[in-house]
């Protein structure tokens, strides 16, 4: 009788109708009970005009100033003359509804001459400010620029363009979201980003079919390659200036109004691993501490697996010296070290969710009890052994020393698939998943462009800043990854001609 | 493509159960072995498992199962020559006992005189035993020497190992299982081994023990383990004690010493095997009268002297016995092209070997 589609086909005319207005009237009948619409006549001594706006979108004390102190002159006798009058640039006029609409529910004031009149005079306002520029909270650095993004486009946007002040620089707008009509910018050089790139980028966005667009995140997801990856494939970053050293550099930032952060499209896994401070040191000292963060890294991954497989399987492997500590720390332990491993890892892992889910206050307490209490008691009383509370905690920190926070999540994550192939089968199990991984990331790729590049494909160029980090003198070539439209960043030539012939010193 | 993966960990998981496993503390591992024959094929076996003392975790109250102080540490029995004494012991084990941290296997001499053979195959056989083991030869009895009681507490594998360990550092030449088995195989050479023996409450290493082969041929001492290590390989920290005249000794600290071989007339009757050998080296102790009185030409003279002496008569009774621990076999013929190896063993005894040795005593301490 009633067939699926027939069904689907009447709820779905029961619940839309037609609500998109046709008219300005429709509008305004549709808006005129919230609380934050403002609809009123001005009546002037001369002239007469309605003006409609959110109060909640338009900062009302410009209003006041910028339009209201204007319609009272004596020369206003018409929209045009408003039109003509007011010292605001960009005045829309347009007797489109849907244009209307849009403008209306964002920061602009619609101006008529009668209420249901169709001629709209659109002016933009100032927004409501909001989140003022602060510090970045999660990658803070001690030295360098201390401006974090913030919830507003126009804002970030500011802070990026600040930092490019060229015309090749070049922001595109697309909106995303049939509902959420989300404003998304591009930023890229002319010139020097790769336009394939740039086509890659804006097709992929432009074609997005979703309702809404929250966060910067979700659209790295949406965007990403190959979304059934552990592995972010974009970076994220809420500091300003490494989105314009992105930009520099011939890479895509992306912006989300309502999102303290840009997306950095492509990436390589290594630049997950490198901090925008490593920038800011000397460079030897830069490349320790990005030498330290990868080996940690690595090291967090698969300690916790290491010590399952060897203390359950490969007792041969264990240094002389080690066995006595190993075997007395673990012989009051009932667990085999496997559950013994599962156990600590999913407690720490239990503090970490807490810790990020109560108030500031709060978390710092949690980690006392869980660090102190639980670490120390759990050991006393035999459920843990105190070498595997040590590596567990080690590769803990490990793993939060990784700068992109998406990217601490993925290794933390990595650890439990290692710890159970390392539990059943041994080191041969361990190397079999870390081989399982090693070929996804093989596999895996940024906008088309391999995801390991420095190390597969090798490109010997671009390991100048991936690994350790050069100093800038020797950073003369833009990363070979990004197949820049201007590989260069500085003209070799005409470098050797500045440092001219080797002059001997007075004394040689 | 994902069924087959599926199918894959799913065999991965359910097949785990299969793997045995060795946790660390739920077995014993056997660190030493001792051998004694008792003639007619039968050896008498004894196996040491370190115990380790502890209190248990801090403020565990006495919690979860007892430490492994509790557990036994020897077992002993007889058996017949080449079982594996791990095996044998197997049903004598309060834990499965594993034979992968296997540290010392000692040999009575009777045993070592009826021949290795079996027991070396077997262990190099087992790729579950470290090749960095030591093996060595017991004067007495094996048995006695493992199950003993002794000035330290630490477990007697522990000091076995550690001793010959150390020596090797010193005047004994390096040489562990995977020397002995190199030797073994190998063509036209000899293990051997260090001599150990209990005396009293403590261990003390005898000199070497040679072997023809499988079977104990000869002993050195141990003030002739200098002589042997200079010619085997090149080697520092090495204590000679020379008697310069009647009850006046100048030790040598060897910092430095080489030894190069040249051979000629390789695939002769006779060949000519010279030994040169270098020796930088320190004095520390000297009997008032040498050092500092008598010109250091002449101390380093005399030294030479003896250890050239020493060298040829140690090579001489080598050669009599028709042994070859030092592997001169194989220097000569990787001196020589086309070497007739079939040959060597008649050839060998007939060997001219000269030695000729050059000490440089360049330091004498504080003389004043």
């Amino acid at each position: 009788m009633f067939g699926k589609k027939s069904w689907k086909k009447k709820r779905l005319q029961e619940v839309s109708g037609d609500l998109n207005p046709k008219t300005v009237a429709d509008l305004y009948a549709q808006l005129k009970d919230y609380p934050d619409f403002t609809h009123f006549e001005y009546k002037g001594s001369r002239f007469h005009c309605w003006i409609s706006f959110f109060r909640s979108l338009v900062d009302v004390d410009y209003v006041h100033r910028d339009i209201l102190s204007y319609l009272s002159e004596q020369s206003v006798h018409s929209l045009s003359d408003i039109q003509n009058r007011l010292p605001i640039e960009k005045l829309i006029r347009t007797k489109d509804v849907s244009e209307i609409q849009s403008k209306l529910l964002r920061n602009y004031v619609i101006i008529q001459e009668k209420e249901h009149d169709p001629d709209c005079l659109i002016v933009p306002m100032i927004p409501i400010v909001r989140r003022q520029v602060v510090q970045p909270e999660i990658e803070t650095s001690i030295i360098g620029p201390k401006e974090g993004f913030v919830e507003a486009l126009d804002v970030n946007l500011s802070l990026v363009r600040q930092r490019i002040p060229i015309p090749q620089c070049s922001v595109e707008e697309v909106t995303v979201g049939k509902i959420s009509n989300t404003r998304v910018s591009l930023i890229y050089i002319e010139g020097i980003a790769n336009e394939e790139n740039v086509n890659t980028v804006r097709q992929r966005i432009r074609d997005l079919e979703v309702s809404s667009l929250i966060d910067v995140t979700m659209l790295a997801d949406l965007i990403s390659d190959n979304c059934h990856s552990p592995f972010p494939q974009f970076i994220d970053t809420e500091r300003p200036d490494r989105a314009a050293g992105a930009v520099y550099e011939g890479k895509i930032a992306v912006l989300v109004d309502g999102s303290p952060s840009a997306l950095i499209l492509p990436s390589t896994i290594v630049e997950f691993f490198s901090a925008f401070d490593d920038y800011f040191l000397a460079w030897h000292i830069g490349s320790g501490y990005r030498l330290i963060r990868l080996f940690f890294v690595v090291l967090s991954s698969v300690a916790p697996s290491l010590y399952v497989a060897v203390l359950t399987y490969h007792y041969q492997l264990i240094p002389k010296e080690l066995l006595g500590s190993l075997i007395l720390s673990r012989s009051i332990v009932p667990f085999d070290p496997i559950m013994e491993a599962l156990i600590l890892e999913v407690m720490i892992e239990l503090l970490r969710e807490a810790g990020a889910r109560l108030p500031t206050k709060v978390g710092q307490t949690i980690g006392i009890v869980g660090g102190i209490v639980i670490g120390t008691a759990s050991v006393q009383a035999g459920l843990t052994s105190n070498v595997l509370l040590i590596i567990v905690a080690m590769s803990a920190l490990g793993s939060f020393i990784t700068p992109n926070y998406r990217m601490a999540t993925t290794i933390r994550f990595l650890r439990f698939p290692f710890l159970i192939s390392a539990g059943v089968l041994g080191l041969p199990g361990l190397a079999l998943c870390i081989t399982f991984f090693i070929c996804h990331l093989l596999k895996l790729t940024s906008l088309g462009r391999p995801y390991i590049e420095p190390i597969y494909p090798l490109r010997v160029t671009d390991l100048k800043d991936a690994f350790i980090r050069l100093p800038y003198s020797a950073q003369i070539t833009r990363p070979m990854f990004l197949r820049p439209g201007d590989a260069t960043r500085s003209n070799p030539r005409r470098i050797r001609m500045k440092r001219g012939p080797r002059q001997p010193d007075i004394d040689e | 493509m994902k069924r087959k993966a599926a199918a894959a960990l799913l065999m991965a998981v359910s097949l785990a159960g299969c793997v045995p496993t060795n946790i660390i503390d739920d077995i014993l591992m056997v660190e030493a072995e001792g051998y004694d024959y008792l003639g007619n094929g039968r050896v008498y076996g004894t196996v040491t498992m370190p115990n380790y003392v502890a209190g248990g975790a801090q403020g565990a109250g006495g919690g979860g199962v007892p430490t492994t102080a509790a557990m036994m540490w020897l077992a002993e029995g007889a058996t017949y020559d080449g079982k594996s004494l791990v095996d044998k012991f197997q049903s004598k084990g309060q834990r499965p006992l594993r034979v992968g941290k296997l540290r010392v296997m000692l040999f009575d001499k009777e045993y070592a005189k009826h021949g290795l053979k079996k027991q070396i195959e077997f262990r190099n056989r087992d790729p579950d035993t470290a090749r960095d083991l030591y093996l060595a030869v017991v004067d007495g009895s094996a048995n006695k020497l493992l199950s003993g009681k002794y000035q330290t507490a630490i477990p007697i594998s522990r000091y076995v190992s550690d001793m010959i360990d150390q020596n090797q550092n010193q005047n004994y030449p390096t040489n562990d299982a995977h020397d002995v088995f190199f030797s073994y195989y190998g063509n036209y050479m000899d293990p051997f081994m260090p001599m150990i023996k209990k005396r009293g409450k403590h261990l003390e290493m005898q000199g070497l023990a040679l072997f023809k082969k499988d079977k104990y041929a000869l002993s050195i001492p141990e003030r002739d383990a200098f002589v042997f290590k200079m010619l085997y390989e090149p080697f520092n920290q090495g204590v000679y004690d020379y008697e310069f005249m009647p009850r006046k000794h100048v030790a040598l600290r060897n910092v430095n010493a080489r030894v190069q071989y040249r051979v000629r007339n390789g695939n002769g009757a006779e060949p000519d095997i010279k030994a040169k050998v270098s020796i930088e080296g320190q004095v520390r102790q000297a009997a008032p009268g040498t050092i500092g009185e008598v010109p250091i030409e002449e101390i380093e003279d005399g030294m030479e002297k003896e250890l050239e002496q020493k060298a040829a008569e140690m090579v001489g009774k080598f050669q009599k016995k028709s042994i070859d621990p030092l592997r001169l076999g194989d220097r000569v013929r990787s001196f020589t092209r086309r070497f007739d190896g079939d040959t060597w063993q008649d050839r060998y005894p007939n060997a001219h070997f000269h030695c000729s040795v050059q000490i440089d005593i360049n330091q004498t301490g504080i003389s004043r």
